[in-house]
């Protein structure tokens, strides 16, 4: 009926209109991670020390018209306002960085003086280096850091090489590491380990979009 | 009159249509609203489950535009050396601008919106649609060729002129939305009174030539309307007079009751292509971030000329989805429209009510835009 047509055009319409939210946006920023998770003697963890690499495009703008002796090169000194300009930022995004041990939510202080940044004149990347230290050390089995923009401006991803690493960890504590692409193989292959009516309380479906680094301490 | 009892049917069901678009439209931007409330980086709990990525056609255009644009910096490297590579730059810019547009921000909704809210043909469409995708395009060569080539200023100082930019461009689509509002607004009661007055409706229309007697409600006119009467004009939209407050004063003048809504002639017409001026500088004034980042880029390779043709192929692109989006929308609308056009009851109160909700929908996007609870791109200070 020629009514209904009309009827759906109308609401194709207001889709098209309205549609494509945040989540069709699309990153202008890519950043590769090195994640170190830092233990204290007791064996609980203290801390998340990352060091986010920008991509060359971005890397370049961010450096743009910033003064240096040698053109091209930038010291971390000549880089400092910078780096206090990106944490400070990031502070109103959480650093896009949300851990949990055993299930439950942990809070970060804001990172400690010390943190920098690198310009590799050859890639002409910037690397951002900074520490997010836990309000309270914790001992955990299970622990999870999960780096994400939700928004999707940025767009997250592990390193190839050493994407994390343990410093410091009690011996039995194993780390693994998932990327987003990762997941899906890995989830499904968990699932398929697990019966009918077993229940996997480790496994949480629907983060499987994230980054996600994984401690199982025994 | 057996006919109209026919004929009946329809205004039911122009006013169902009506409603139901209007609810979807308003349920749309509820959704809307709430996912970029909850998606703001404010007060948002730790640790929520991150936005699933959309699958389907959505989340193959959203792969492609991000695999497009992580191709740039090895073009732009490569046409240092080899021009081969500057036609490959060119060509990924056109794409990209296609894919890109079709994600947020461009303007795209807020340019549809006001084509339907405006009763726009098609063809202006694809060329506001043109306009201001080539706005968009040399604002960000302005910015940065004048910034960052000119005085060497930094990335921030840059952020900080889009952000101004952006602010004034914000504002000045909700001032062109409120503005539809208050036309298509009073169109809509004029329509609404007219439902009230059945005489009215397919009254005689008064030939322009009588146009300044009305003022003075005199007999003279009124019997000058009466003969009229006979010629019954059909097109109730065609005259151009525009509302006359006589009509709340005299009982004979609710012969012209159906004449206090602005037609569409005076917004298209001579002016119309001023007014629709300010909708594009409004809608393009804004740069898009990736144009930026790449002319930045280029100039540090000392090929700022590559990226200015980058940008502007871009914009091509860009203008191109934009255009396909407007030409549904008038299409949409037209079709509307010719149901419409059959009675000027219900049919036109519903085609109104749909103009007042597309300038509805404007003046929500600016709003959104204008709060930071829609963002369309962002550069976070790093």
């Amino acid at each position: 009926m020629v009514h209904r047509q009309l009827f759906s055009i109308a609401v194709a319409l207001g889709g098209l209109v309205i549609a494509c939210g945040g989540a069709c946006a699309h990153p202008h920023v890519w950043v590769t991670m090195h994640s170190e998770l830092v233990y204290a003697s007791d064996g609980s963890i203290t801390g998340v020390h990352h060091a986010w690499t920008f991509d060359d495009m971005f890397s370049v703008f961010a450096t743009q018209g910033i003064e240096s002796k040698k053109k091209g090169e930038f010291t971390r000194e000549e880089l400092a306002p910078l780096a206090e300009v990106n944490v400070t930022s990031l502070k109103e995004y959480d650093f896009f960085t949300y851990a949990k041990a055993n299930g439950k939510q942990l809070e970060f202080n804001d990172p400690p003086a010390g943190y920098y940044l690198e310009f590799d004149p050859k890639d002409t990347v910037l690397t951002l280096h900074f520490t997010l230290p836990l309000k309270k050390p914790v001992k955990a089995k299970l622990l999870t850091v999960e780096v994400y923009d939700r928004e999707f401006f940025i767009d997250f991803s592990f390193a190839e090489k050493n994407p994390a690493k343990l410093v410091g960890a009690p011996a039995p504590c194993k780390l693994s590491v998932l990327n987003p692409d990762q997941m899906d193989a890995s989830l499904a292959q968990q699932l398929a380990q697990l019966g009918a009516n077993q229940r996997d309380s480790n496994l949480t479906i629907g983060s499987q979009y994230a980054n996600k680094i994984v401690v199982k301490c025994p | 009159m057996p006919v109209k009892t026919v004929v009946g049917g329809r205004p039911v069901v122009h006013f169902l249509l009506l409603v139901a678009a209007l609810a979807g439209l308003l349920l749309l931007v509820g959704v809307f609203d709430a996912a970029f409330a909850q998606a703001s980086p404010f007060g948002a709990p730790r640790g929520q489950v991150p936005a699933v990525p959309v699958g389907g056609v959505l989340g193959w255009i959203f792969a492609k535009q991000a695999e497009f644009y992580r191709q740039f910096s090895g073009l732009i490297r490569a046409s240092k050396a080899d021009g081969n590579a500057a036609w490959s730059l060119f060509g990924l810019s056109f794409f990209y601008g296609i894919f890109h547009a079709a994600g947020p921000g461009h303007g795209k909704a807020v340019i549809s919106s006001y084509l339907v809210a405006n009763e726009e043909t098609w063809r202006r469409g694809v060329v506001l649609s043109f306009a201001s995708a080539l706005i968009q395009a040399l604002v960000a060569i302005v910015v940065v060729g004048v910034a960052a080539a000119l005085l060497n200023a930094t990335a921030a100082t840059m952020n900080n002129a889009v952000n101004v930019i952006e602010t004034v461009s914000y504002a000045l689509i909700i001032v062109i939305g409120l503005r539809l509002l208050w036309v298509k607004g009073r169109a809509f009661f004029a329509a609404l009174r007219m439902l009230h007055r059945p005489a009215a409706v397919g009254a005689a229309v008064t030939p322009p030539d009588q146009l300044h007697a009305h003022t003075s409600h005199d007999h003279h006119a009124h019997d000058q309307h009466e003969d009229d009467h006979d010629h019954h004009h059909p097109d109730a939209n065609s005259h151009s007079h525009d509302g006359h407050a006589h009509c709340e004063c005299h009982d004979h003048s609710s012969a012209w009751g159906h004449a206090h809504a602005p037609e569409p002639e005076e917004l298209a017409g001579p002016g119309g292509w001023r007014r629709g001026f300010s909708a594009v500088v409004a809608v393009g004034a804004r740069p898009c971030s990736g144009a930026i980042i790449v002319l930045v880029f280029a100039l540090a390779q000392g090929l700022f000329w590559a990226g200015v043709v980058s940008t502007l192929v871009m914009g091509l692109g860009t203008a191109i989805t934009v255009a396909a989006t407007a030409t549904i929308a008038v299409g949409a609308k037209s079709w509307a429209a010719r149901f419409a056009e059959t009675r000027s009851g219900y049919g036109m109160l519903a085609m109104r009510g749909i103009e007042v909700g597309a300038a509805a929908v404007i003046i929500a996007f600016g709003t959104l835009l204008l709060a930071g609870y829609l963002v369309t791109e962002r550069m976070v200070g790093i």
